[in-house]
């Protein structure tokens, strides 16, 4: 990179969350009640559930601007409609490997359980997932 | 007055010229309405007039052109521009003319190596030199008729079905409107689906589990017993009035030759969805991008990134 660059300004990710309206979002509304701090580089969507985040969506993300998607829903066991969180896990398995056939790094897309009394917990995931894809640096599709 | 009918063959089988014949019955009355005036796999018609007098390639005018095969040299490129210039309507016939079809695998790599694979490394080949001499130069990777040019109509299908070309012609020769389905080979599809895969995935000569003779609805799923079918992320349309799509109807799975639903859609990952979602292991599919693309690789499939 050229050196004249004068003030080299930090570079903040794009990071989408795609949180379950039963546990996530509600995990990530305490974290919210409870003041717990974390990156504002992240963008929640809810979502009804973790099991109908389609892998278009996190690959559509990840090619249109998103540095980062952590799609999160309830502990195995948990979920509101039985076994949806689990069906988002065999196609977490599937939404990784096709990131090497975009060639987007795997660290970029991160599934994850928060339960709705996990508020510090959601927190302390948001700010270590930004900071990997911080240490990451910019999509492959930003130029 | 009849209409001109121009056909031109470019990456491809030629069984999509066996479709038009294989129309049958309907293409008695279909003849007598159009006069064919340039058709390379029926008649001796020079691109550079009969004793190659022309400096130019020259097609004939004509109010309906077809155009079968993908683009994979200049030749093909300045052909498919002519017809485009020559003919009123621009039909794309077949997968390889809509979505590059079985030629563009070869998008998986470049040109350059695709001709060191055939021409040097292949071992039932003798290592020669790359073909150079009075043949038009290979374009960078194969395309899609509607990358090039504009495209009137596309009649998708490896090899289309004889009722949509005939429909097609008919419907366009008698000012009617022709609209290809929306809908995936799944929703036209009969089997018993529950959402849930019976078995691992296997190796299709291992047989579906079904009653010969017992109606299809009474199948279950060939994607839930394991097999890999392509119909999530494929246009139906190929059981024609019959509706059950082709494959299904001779017990086999959905190959995807009628390609995606909508030009923006990526099959790989609507497979790899569908196949996920239902339990089967995503790991054990040998070439995703490959097999779920397998009609429709032009501006889909591309060598891999080099890291």
């Amino acid at each position: 990179m050229s050196m004249d660059l004068a003030v080299e300004q930090e570079f903040e990710p794009v990071i989408l969350a795609l949180a379950c309206n039963w546990c996530s979002y509600a995990g990530a509304d305490l974290a919210g009640i409870s003041r717990c701090q974390y990156p504002a580089n992240v963008r929640i969507i809810r979502v009804m559930c973790s099991g109908m985040v389609h892998p278009n969506l996190v690959i559509e993300a990840l090619t249109k601007g998103a540095d980062g998607v952590v799609m999160c829903g309830c502990h195995p066991g948990d979920c509101h409609y039985q076994e949806g969180n689990l069906k988002a896990e065999r196609r977490a398995e599937a939404i990784t490997l096709m990131l090497g056939d975009f060639g987007i790094e795997e660290e970029r897309f991160k599934l994850a359980w928060v339960s709705a009394s996990e508020g510090p917990q959601f927190a302390k995931l948001m700010t270590e997932f930004t900071e990997q894809i911080k240490r990451l640096g910019p999509s492959p599709y930003k130029s | 007055m009849a209409a001109r009918l121009a056909e031109e063959w470019f990456a491809i089988c030629g069984g999509c010229e066996v479709t038009i014949l294989d129309i049958g019955e309907p293409l008695l009355d279909l003849l007598e309405k159009v006069q064919i005036v340039h058709m390379p796999v029926l008649m001796d018609h020079k691109l550079y007039g009969q004793t190659g007098e022309k400096a130019e390639m020259e097609i004939p005018e004509a109010e309906v052109g077809l155009i079968s095969g993908g683009i994979r040299s200049d030749e093909h490129k300045l052909l498919a521009q002519e017809m485009r210039r020559k003919c009123k309507t621009l039909i794309a016939l077949g997968s390889c003319a809509c979505h590059g079809g079985i030629p563009a695998l070869a998008n998986l790599y470049s040109t350059q190596e695709m001709l060191t694979k055939v021409y040097r490394e292949s071992v039932t080949t003798d290592k020669n030199g790359f073909p150079h001499e009075e043949i038009p130069a290979l374009t960078d990777r194969v395309y899609a008729i509607s990358e090039v040019v504009k495209v009137d109509m596309s009649l998708p299908g490896c090899p289309t079905t004889p009722e949509m070309v005939g429909g097609a012609l008919t419907a366009l020769l008698e000012g009617r409107p022709f609209t290809l389905s929306t809908k995936s080979v799944c929703d036209e599809c009969p089997t018993i689906r529950e959402k849930k895969a019976t078995s691992t995935l296997k190796r299709r000569l291992e047989g579906p589990t079904f009653t010969p003779g017992a109606p299809l609805n009474q199948m279950r799923c060939l994607m839930e017993q394991g097999f890999l079918c392509n119909g999530p992320a494929t246009r139906s349309g190929c059981g024609g009035s019959e509706g059950t799509p082709r494959c299904i109807r001779a017990y086999m799975p959905c190959e995807g030759c009628f390609g995606p639903i909508s030009e923006k859609a990526n099959p790989m990952v609507d497979m790899m969805g569908a196949l996920s979602t239902i339990g089967l292991d995503p790991k054990q599919i040998p070439d995703r991008a490959a097999t779920f693309n397998r009609f429709s690789g032009a501006g889909r499939l591309r060598p891999a990134p080099k890291r």
